[in-house]
């Protein structure tokens, strides 16, 4: 080993730390600028959508998404094909919205009213969210996770376990009763019964 | 709560998915659904979800790849830069703790210095005869070679220890 390279700030200060780092991320970690476009293109409005619903702050969610999508850049990537890194940026996002819940709130999620969500919203996006908000916003933040990423995303309850980090097996239970009392809750609201659509 | 899910509960779920409930569904299972508590919950959830989703969608805010591109790979850096300069802030700090070894040992040596000289203080009070040979430069390195040696043996070592301490942490990371 070189003295160079023993004392790099010391013979060449600052210009030789810049140029020990890789000038380009390794290409196996981070995807190319239109690889990644097509990414985000196809998974940013469904991500904000989960954040938004879940946090009820539609501002939190467009900061979410934000350090989600740089984690994600960040991390290596856990598997091959867009599914999986779709999958794995969720579970980021899941985390950081478990973060955000754990650290002394300034205000309750529940304080927020849902009127926050952007005021130019079109009749059928109020309506949708006159259907869904108050139910929702009764619901446990977890609740809210298992409900969306089972109603909403699709997701089984393997991949639900995966992107919340709880056990598979629970994730039945869980989402059963998650369901049964928003199910009661939007009953409540809509006495008449049936199908909401 | 005790789980109970239906059979029928796939059925329901793959036209909902479709979007093809309750048009596409036979008169059978429309009739189930009056009966089964769990299969009427699905019916009433899903559609909801998805249409929450639709509208948060319609409602999400665009923001550039680019920059998302460009955050990642600024913070990469700023860890890269943070990860090489680890090792040189330990070397820096076992340098630090081994000069101020050498700056007490140095502290130690001249205090009793300090002692022998008080005690030839003592001498000069009792008339005796002066040793001039004593205030030539060549007396110092008469002196017991103790000081000469020392400074630079623990110089050297803490220079040849802060490299090792570096070397050590560098290729631990």
């Amino acid at each position: 080993m070189s003295w160079e390279s023993t004392f790099p700030s010391l013979f060449a200060g600052e210009a030789f730390r810049a140029s020990a780092l890789p000038a380009e991320l390794p290409p196996d970690t981070l995807m190319d600028n239109d690889a990644f476009a097509g990414f985000y293109t196809r998974s940013a409005r469904p991500l904000w959508a989960y954040l938004a619903r879940v946090s009820a702050d539609p501002a939190l969610a467009d900061d979410l998404m934000q350090e989600s999508y740089v984690r994600f850049l960040c991390a290596a990537r856990p598997g091959e094909g867009e599914v999986a890194a779709r999958r794995y940026l969720f579970r980021i996002a899941t985390n950081l919205l478990r973060d955000h819940w754990r650290r002394p709130r300034q205000s309750s999620i529940e304080e927020i009213p849902e009127e926050v969500f952007a005021a130019t919203a079109s009749s059928a996006q109020s309506d949708s969210r006159a259907i869904l908000g108050p139910a929702l916003a009764q619901m446990r933040p977890r609740d809210r996770q298992l409900l969306w990423l089972a109603y909403a995303e699709g997701y089984s309850h393997r991949e639900i376990a995966e992107v919340t980090g709880l056990a598979s097996a629970s994730i039945r239970l869980l989402l059963f009763r998650a369901r049964r009392k928003i199910a009661a809750l939007l009953r409540q609201q809509n006495p008449q019964g049936g199908n909401l659509q | 709560m005790t789980l109970l899910t239906c059979p029928r509960e796939k059925e329901i779920a793959q036209l909902l998915a479709l979007g093809q409930w309750p048009q596409a569904a036979p008169a059978e299972l429309r009739a189930h659904l009056a009966a089964c508590r769990s299969c009427a919950d699905l019916v009433l959830v899903a559609p909801a979800f998805q249409s929450a989703r639709a509208s948060a969608i319609a409602a999400a805010p665009s923001l550039s790849p680019g920059l998302l591109l460009w955050r990642a790979k600024l913070r990469r850096r700023q860890a890269a830069i943070q990860r090489v300069s680890r090792p040189i802030l330990g070397a820096h700090l076992f340098a630090l703790c081994l000069c101020l070894a050498v700056a007490v040992a140095f502290a130690v040596t001249q205090a009793t210095h300090s002692l022998n000289w008080l005690s030839w203080f003592d001498q000069l009070s009792q008339p005796t005869s002066i040793n001039l040979r004593a205030f030539s430069p060549a007396a110092l390195f008469d002196s017991p070679p103790s000081l000469l040696v020392l400074i630079p043996v623990l110089a050297t070592l803490a220079l040849l220890g802060g490299v090792a301490v570096y070397l050590a942490s560098s290729e631990r990371q």
